[in-house]
């Protein structure tokens, strides 16, 4: 986490990018998003943050098959790069030794 | 399928314009693919809103910046090659970018005309510091006279003499006060320099409160002494040259003479300015002014005040009803009884305005104030002639589309985009847009002084105004190039090329929009058209009238001796002294010249109300003037008894029902003892008022005393070499009074002046008929243009079968007579109505012929025609071979 630095929200995005594999586009994040953290994002932020991401080379992209529900448009498909990958360990590390160091406190009684 | 519900389309289109190419696809797939999941959980309606509103979400810099790079660069590589095609275009068809950039300048120069007009009267008295505390008293009073249940009051900003001086004595608030009189003249003399000057009444605070710079002077001692006055620096340029005027003596005389030190210079006021002086004097020499310190029922001073920063105005409201109450509730009293006033209405009370709002609160009449609506309306004009040049500019450009469709159709072929294309008009309209925005910088230059003069202004185009001026056109001429050129861009590269390189592309132009449009403009035009000559008419009319007696070459002079029996030995002292001379013809005295004043008289005959306008003269006033006599004699000086006998004019005569007035007396002074004044002539009806008005009852007569003293000397010049003949007269003067000015007007320049605004109308009128003139032949021009291409082929047809070249002209001109004849119809009866009103003004106007309607209609039409025909004729003369070889 020397060089790059990534934003609380990115992150989020590029882990459900790896979560979802190959059903990575914008609106299976925003659903995933919904279900499993609770929590209401927007559509366009999830876009741009896709597209922050691939520009700064932590995820590719590509064009899905056309389907018939969303008016014969494709999807973009995300797919997690190694860099991202990468990334994403050295965050949950830091995160790790940092949490280490943190005196084992118990939520006191009071 | 599970859904036929579709999401608005202008939402797609919308996001369609503004995303990057490569990733509309999958952020429309994905919007739809919500919208498919919206409407079956919240129906259609609301699934609908939120696709609009998810739309409106992506409208954000991380997805819309995302495409600007790309752009720019094809932008700049093919950005020399439109100028040059620009450029090549413009050059090829100069009639047409000429007229095209002519117009589109008019409509730029009339925006920024009234731009810097709006400009003006918004920065009225905006340059003073204090202008925030500072405050104009009114009167806001019960007018009895006033017929408005609305709204009964009068306002007026003339207040009681003494309320300042009892405001800065009780008012905690008011921190410093100044009484202004403005309007005032008087005789300033210092060595052999006299002339007559406007004179200014302030009190001290005037140069604290006001932001008018002290050249020289100290502003906190001004005035601490009676006999100070304050110059401009052209007063002082005009009496001491190069001396230091400041600690010099100068006299002034307003009825009666008296010396003042020069202690200080200030600047002129700015032309924006609603306070305006020459020279100020201590309000404490106004004549009258002690006895008028405590009339509290005397309305003669302006009063402005400067409070204390972040006074409660409540609180100073109220505690101006209280100073109210005080002073003036025994006047108030009186006047409530004597107008029968209802004890629930306020007759006075005091209100105020602050300084920077004074100049557009018209409800208050002040030098310049000015009714904001003007501005709205010349506003609401600037943006409808901009808006109908950009038409203009729209139908005009759709006629050479047809020269530019091959174009279109190559640069299609090898490769040109649509939106290069739009690019590439879109580029030339601008680029004609900013030839426009210089020509109409030219034109607001050149027409500013004219306008200047139109608007009664005095505005001036500086470094800085030039700058922020040219700043705004820039804007608005980015404005108008994208507006008018985006349709044509449009529409131009619409063409397929495949069909356009056939060569069979029979597509008309539709432009339905611009046949209203002509026709309101020339609706426009023709009532300009007739109004002008309606009103030029009148002009003529009042100009040429015969008014009853000859103004020519006479000279009116003030006597300068003030209101006194002096002003009477003036007047026959200059006929003696001038009698020997031949370039005065005759001397006359009066006691007011022509449109210098009248006085009226009221009396009471047999228990009925009459009255008349008098005019106190000498013999020579009727042989000078040469006012004929109907009945009766000249006054003579040698019959004792004429000196108060009156002459009365016809009108009086007719009022008082008379057949043989020379029998009669006219009691006009309501004298209970005798018969009056005996009438020993009758004059001929003349015009002694404007041309407004009817000739009323007037009566001349002799008796100084009560009538008037001959204030002003009428002096008959001959005709030859006037010059010579003024030199003579202005020698003589000075040889009789070397100690008073010469003020001289020519009675013809008098009485031409009554008529100044009603002149000024008529120019503006003038220069608008003129600039609708041209901008709707413009359109017409731009019409016809059109209807020429989409007939063509016809033509052609028709040449083949046989068709003179004639009959083609009238087939191309007849629906433009029809167009005209509409708008004659349409603007007739609105002109006829507002040059109804306008003629009103006159009780001596012409008549609103039908030859009038008729002349102007004529003329109109021919210019439509003229304007028309030039595309009737060069259709009709092509030869057919070339318009018909591609099919």
């Amino acid at each position: 986490m020397e060089k790059s630095y990534l934003g609380e929200f990115e992150e989020l995005v590029l882990t459900m990018v790896g979560i979802l594999q190959e059903e990575a586009y914008g609106n299976a994040i925003v659903t995933e998003i919904k279900e499993r953290m609770g929590r209401d994002v927007n559509l366009s932020a999830v876009h741009v943050t896709l597209y922050r991401l691939e520009d700064k080379g932590y995820v590719k992209s590509s064009m899905g098959g056309a389907t018939a529900t969303r008016g014969g448009r494709r999807k973009r498909i995300f797919n997690i790069t190694n860099a991202g990958l990468s990334m994403l360990h050295a965050i949950q590390e830091k995160r790790m030794e940092l949490w280490k160091l943190l005196p084992q406190l118990k939520f006191a009684d009071l | 399928m599970k859904t036929q519900v579709q999401p608005p389309k202008w939402a797609i289109d919308f996001l369609e314009g503004f995303c990057p190419d490569g990733l509309f696809e999958c952020i429309l797939g994905d919007l739809l693919e919500q919208f498919d999941a919206d409407v079956e959980q919240y129906g259609d309606k609301k699934a609908r809103r939120m696709f609009v509103w998810q739309v409106f979400r992506f409208f954000r810099p991380g997805i819309i910046l995302r495409n600007k790079f790309k752009l720019k660069i094809i932008n700049t590589i093919m950005l020399s090659s439109y100028f040059k095609v620009a450029i090549r275009n413009m050059q090829k068809r100069k009639l047409y970018s000429f007229i095209n950039a002519f117009g589109l300048s008019i409509g730029i120069a009339f925006c920024m005309l009234i731009y810097l007009f709006i400009q003006d009267e918004k920065s009225f008295d905006q340059f003073h510091v204090n202008k925030e505390n500072i405050y104009r008293l009114e009167e806001k009073s019960y007018d009895t006279w006033k017929k408005d249940n609305e709204d009964p009051y009068r306002r007026s900003a003339y207040l009681q003499t003494g309320l300042r001086e009892v405001l800065k004595d009780e008012l905690r608030e008011v921190k410093m006060a100044t009484r202004y009189n403005s309007g005032a003249s008087g005789i300033v003399r210092y060595g052999d320099k006299i002339f007559t000057e406007k004179l200014t009444y302030v009190d001290g605070d005037f140069f604290k409160m006001f932001s008018f710079p002290l050249i020289q002077g100290n502003a906190d001692k001004l005035f601490e002494h009676k006999q100070e006055v304050v110059l401009t620096p052209a007063i002082a340029e005009k009496y001491f040259g190069d001396e230091d005027p400041m600690g010099k003596t100068i006299e002034i005389d307003v009825n009666g003479n008296n010396s003042y030190t020069v202690t200080g210079i200030i600047n002129k006021a700015p032309a924006n300015s609603s306070l305006n002086f020459e020279l100020l004097i201590p309000q404490q020499n106004r004549p009258y002014y002690d006895r008028n310190l405590d009339q509290w029922a005397s309305y003669s001073t302006p009063t402005f005040v400067q409070l204390a920063k972040n006074t409660d105005l409540q609180q100073f409201s109220d505690n101006l009803d209280k100073i109210v109450d005080k002073y003036m509730s025994e006047d108030l009293r009186n006047w409530r009884e004597r107008g029968n006033i209802p004890s629930d209405i306020k007759v006075l009370e005091i209100e105020y305005t602050n300084l920077s709002d004074i100049h557009l609160h018209k409800a208050v009449s002040w030098e310049k104030a000015s009714d904001p609506q003007y501005s709205l309306i010349l506003g609401g004009i600037a943006v409808l002639i901009l808006l109908i040049a950009c038409i203009n500019y729209v139908s005009l450009a759709l006629t050479t589309s047809t020269s530019r469709r091959i174009e279109v159709g190559i640069r299609k072929a090898i490769g040109a985009q649509k939106g290069q294309l739009v690019y590439q008009f879109g580029f030339e309209s601008l680029a004609l847009a900013i030839v426009s925005m210089v020509i109409g910088l030219g034109l607001v230059v050149l027409f500013l002084p004219a306008f200047n003069e139109f608007t009664n202004k005095s505005m001036a185009l500086t470094a800085t105004s030039l700058l922020e001026l040219g700043a705004i056109t820039l804007i608005l001429t980015l404005f108008v190039g994208l507006i008018a050129g985006s349709y044509p861009a449009l529409f131009l590269s619409s063409f397929r090329p495949a069909q356009v390189l056939k060569g069979g592309f029979t597509s008309r132009l539709k432009v339905g929009f611009t046949k209203p449009l002509v026709v309101l403009q020339f609706a426009l035009s023709a009532f300009l058209i007739i109004s002008s000559v309606i009103m030029y008419r009148q002009m003529q009319y009042v100009t040429t009238k015969d008014l009853g007696y000859n103004q020519d070459q006479i000279l009116a002079i003030p006597t300068q001796t003030g209101w006194n029996e002096e002003a009477n030995k003036m007047v026959s002292r200059f006929r003696n002294r001038m009698q020997q001379d031949p370039a005065v013809i005759s001397v006359a005295g009066t006691s007011s010249s022509f449109n210098q004043g009248w006085s009226q008289y009221g009396y009471e005959i047999d228990g009925e109300q009459k009255d008349a306008y008098v005019y106190a003269v000498d013999p020579y006033y009727i042989p000078t003037l040469e006012i004929e006599l109907a009945d009766g004699r000249n006054f003579d000086e040698r019959i004792a008894s004429d000196s108060n006998a009156v002459i009365i004019n016809e009108a009086l005569a007719r009022d008082m029902g008379w057949e043989q007035p020379l029998e009669k007396h006219l009691n006009w002074r309501n004298d209970s003892t005798g018969l009056g004044a005996k009438v020993i002539g009758v004059v001929k009806n003349y015009h002694f008022l404007s041309l407004e008005r009817d000739i009323e009852p007037m009566f001349l007569t002799m008796d100084k005393e009560n009538a008037g003293y001959l204030t002003t000397m009428m002096v008959k010049i001959a005709g030859d070499d006037i010059p010579a003949a003024l030199e003579a007269v202005r020698t003589g003067w000075k040889g009789l009074a070397p100690d008073k000015p010469f003020d001289y007007t020519f009675v013809d320049e008098d009485v031409a002046r009554q008529y100044a605004s009603h002149q000024r109308w008529m120019s503006i009128m003038g220069l608008s008929t003129g600039f609708a003139i041209l901008i709707s032949c413009l359109g017409l021009f731009g019409l016809a243009g059109i209807n020429a291409v989409n007939r063509t082929r016809e033509i052609g047809i028709r040449k083949v079968m046989g068709a003179e070249l004639m009959n083609i002209f009238v087939l191309l001109n007849r629906q433009y007579v029809w167009l005209a004849l509409i708008a004659f119809t349409l603007a007739a009866p609105l002109s006829y109505y507002v040059m109804d009103k306008w003629l009103s003004d006159f009780k001596f106007a012409i008549s609103m012929s039908w030859e009038l309607f008729a002349l102007s209609m004529g003329a109109g039409l021919f210019v439509a025609l003229l304007t028309v025909s030039y595309h009737a004729i060069r259709t009709a003369m092509v030869n057919p071979a070339e318009t018909l070889k591609y099919e």
